[in-house]
């Protein structure tokens, strides 16, 4: 396997806080790569320099071969994005979000048509594509939320918190459709709080503290380096039992905008 | 490779039409939306009414009519005053027995002045002296009283003309009697060769203000609305220009601030007899360019502020002075000096005015060239700083 992104000293500083600091990261094409870290560790801000919505303050980042700085609509063109802040517009039908959204990638609405019936249809939504999204339940608009990333087909796909506040069933669904887009060939760049979750899907996790990683690794690797049963368990291994967002700990300066 | 030149146009539009799209879904928004510029038509077309055109309020207005002279002199001069009157749909009069019970109902506001014909008014006419009518008015307003006082005091005049006539013809004297009793007459001769219509004067004005309001406040709504919502984040990570993100925000405030200007105009038409004596092509492009010089101003704001909230807060601490400060409710020349300045400093002024002098002057592109020239350079001025600060907002 080669890698689809790297990055070298990637940094991302907010004044004197470095929010990410000089982090060296290789993804494999093809893989699930579950990225962990405490809460306002620096992973939604890595994650926002990997798909250009922020600009690196030092070092570099490769995705598909294009620096996200100097080639940035290269990189947007290869990347899937489905936030945990869902994106999509709640007075528009399922079919105008993703006709908009498609439309932006270039794609002509003959194009789109019967590729938005084909993601309806991926994640059971097509007897409710002309009801507007605001009207789902949560389970239905993460689903959509999600073939939202996609309607353009792109290789990576980076999925933040796909699974939270989401009923059993849902998860389950959402979960097997993770599996089923790896096994067709996209690389997917999931974060998670959900240790069991990054443990079922990623071949690769990298857990992110203090802006630092502190390791990158097969799971399996993982457990058995630093004698954990569970990935939980090393997960607080290496990121420690203190809260971080409590009076005792340090509040980074832009743990802010809902990202993890 | 780049965006191409036709794809970033499309997308321009497409930005805007899913902008205006979402909009109409909002129903109850939408209500409001329209009601807005009937509300603010009502109200001030209630506030500044017009003296001449068919909604002034003071039409068959409540008046009292007290004869302290009983001499038919008297009595014939308070009987042209109530036929005049009539005839005119002026005033409604009714007789009331003395000053005191006039003055009284004066203070309960059923009427909003007396005509008083005092004692002695025969006797000083007989001799040869100018006779006196008395005319106290409802002063609590100001504006009303002016206008109560000014059509009861014409009234008077023209009862007093034709005395006047009547006492030359009777002496004999050969010239125009019109020459004895006023050599020197006036005319008003108006610039728009109509009558003068206050609201003529605030509906451009209005337009202005209602179109730089709805673009200010639709654009920081809708920028910062999509920041928070994150939907924003789906539209900067596609492959398109950050200009045509702009681009589409501004023509969907656009459209919407232009719907709500033309009702205004119609209403103002309709209601008010407001007449468009200048190019209506002209009109339109001097609403689109003073969206232009405010988008980059609204921009700015939007993209500095953290939540929608603030966004919407910062744009209604720039409104709110310039709605008193830009000559669209007051003339200008009302502020005190150095108010002038402010409201000169900010491009409302110059829209206002431009709109002005087209729909009631019926300038050309020529005469209002230096109000479009500031405006033009606030536009490019204010959008030359906003769209760097809007990129780096978005990325940082």
């Amino acid at each position: 396997m080669k890698p689809i992104i790297t990055t070298h000293d990637l940094t991302k500083k907010f004044g004197d806080f470095a929010a990410v600091d000089r982090i060296n990261l290789e993804i494999m094409k093809g893989e699930v790569f579950g990225f962990l870290g405490p809460n306002g560790a620096g992973k939604s801000t890595t994650i926002r320099m990997l798909v250009t919505l922020t600009s690196p303050t030092e070092g570099t980042a490769v995705v598909d071969g294009f620096d996200v700085r100097t080639h940035a609509d290269e990189v947007r063109r290869r990347i899937g994005l489905v936030a945990e802040k869902l994106i999509l517009y709640p007075r528009l039908t399922a079919v105008e979000n993703l006709m908009f959204f498609g439309e932006l990638y270039g794609m002509s609405r003959a194009e789109l048509r019967p590729r938005i019936d084909e993601l309806l249809r991926m994640v059971h939504l097509e007897n409710f594509k002309d009801m507007a999204t605001g009207g789902y339940s949560s389970g239905m608009r993460q689903r959509l939320n999600i073939i939202r990333g996609l309607v353009h087909d792109p290789d990576i796909l980076f999925l933040d918190e796909p699974t939270a506040l989401l009923d059993p069933q849902s998860v389950r669904f959402v979960r097997d459709l993770v599996k089923e887009l790896n096994a067709n060939g996209k690389t997917i760049i999931l974060t998670t709080h959900i240790m069991e979750e990054a443990d079922e899907l990623s071949n690769t996790v990298g857990i992110i503290d203090h802006g630092k990683m502190v390791a990158v690794d097969e799971t399996a690797f993982l457990k058995s380096q630093y004698k954990c049963d569970t990935l939980e368990e090393v997960f607080l291994e290496l990121t420690g039992r203190t809260l971080r967002d409590s009076a005792s700990g340090r509040v980074p300066m832009r743990m802010t905008m809902g990202r993890v | 490779m780049r965006p191409s030149l036709s794809h970033s146009i499309y997308v321009t539009f497409r930005i805007a039409q899913k902008d205006l799209l979402d909009f109409w879904k909002a129903k109850m928004l939408v209500g409001t939306f329209m009601l807005m510029p009937i509300l603010m038509m009502s109200m001030f077309g209630s506030m500044f009414p017009s003296t001449t055109g068919t909604s002034n309020p003071y039409r068959n207005a409540p008046m009292a009519m007290v004869m302290e002279d009983d001499g038919s002199l008297a009595i014939q001069v308070a009987d042209q005053f109530k036929d005049i009157s009539a005839s005119t749909g002026l005033f409604k009069v009714r007789d009331f027995p003395s000053f005191k019970s006039a003055r009284d109902e004066i203070l309960t506001g059923s009427i909003k002045g007396v005509v008083l014909i005092p004692e002695g008014f025969a006797d000083a006419f007989n001799s040869h002296r100018q006779a006196t009518v008395l005319i106290t008015v409802d002063d609590t307003n100001a504006q009303m009283a002016s206008i109560i006082y000014g059509e009861a005091a014409s009234i008077v005049g023209a009862i007093s003309d034709n005395f006047g006539r009547s006492i030359i013809t009777k002496m004999g004297i050969s010239s125009d009697p019109s020459f004895v009793t006023e050599p020197i007459g006036v005319q008003r001769e108006n610039l728009i060769g109509s009558t003068t219509n206050s609201f003529q004067f605030l509906a451009p004005g209005f337009m202005g203000l209602t179109v730089v309001m709805g673009t200010l406040s639709g654009l920081a709504s809708a920028i910062s609305r999509e920041k928070e919502q994150g939907t924003m984040d789906g539209i900067m990570v596609a492959p398109i220009s950050r200009n045509t993100i702009v681009a589409g925000k501004m023509i969907a405030q656009t459209v919407r601030g232009m719907i709500q200007a033309f009702m205004i105009l119609g209403l103002s038409m309709l209601l008010f007899g407001v007449k468009i004596y200048g190019s209506p092509l002209l009109m339109v492009g001097v609403l689109l360019l003073g969206v232009a010089s405010f988008a980059g101003i609204g921009l700015i704001m939007t993209s500095i502020a953290p939540e929608q909230e603030t966004a919407q807060m910062m744009m209604l601490l720039l409104q709110f002075p310039m709605m008193f400060l830009s000559g669209i409710l007051f003339p200008m020349d009302q502020l005190p000096g150095w108010l002038q300045w402010v409201g000169k400093a900010l491009p409302l002024y110059y829209a206002a005015d431009a709109l002005r002098k087209v729909i009631v002057l019926s300038a050309n592109f020529n005469q209002i060239f230096m109000d479009v020239a500031v405006l033009a350079l606030y536009s490019v001025t204010t959008l030359g700083i906003a769209i760097p600060v809007f990129r780096k907002a978005m990325t940082r």
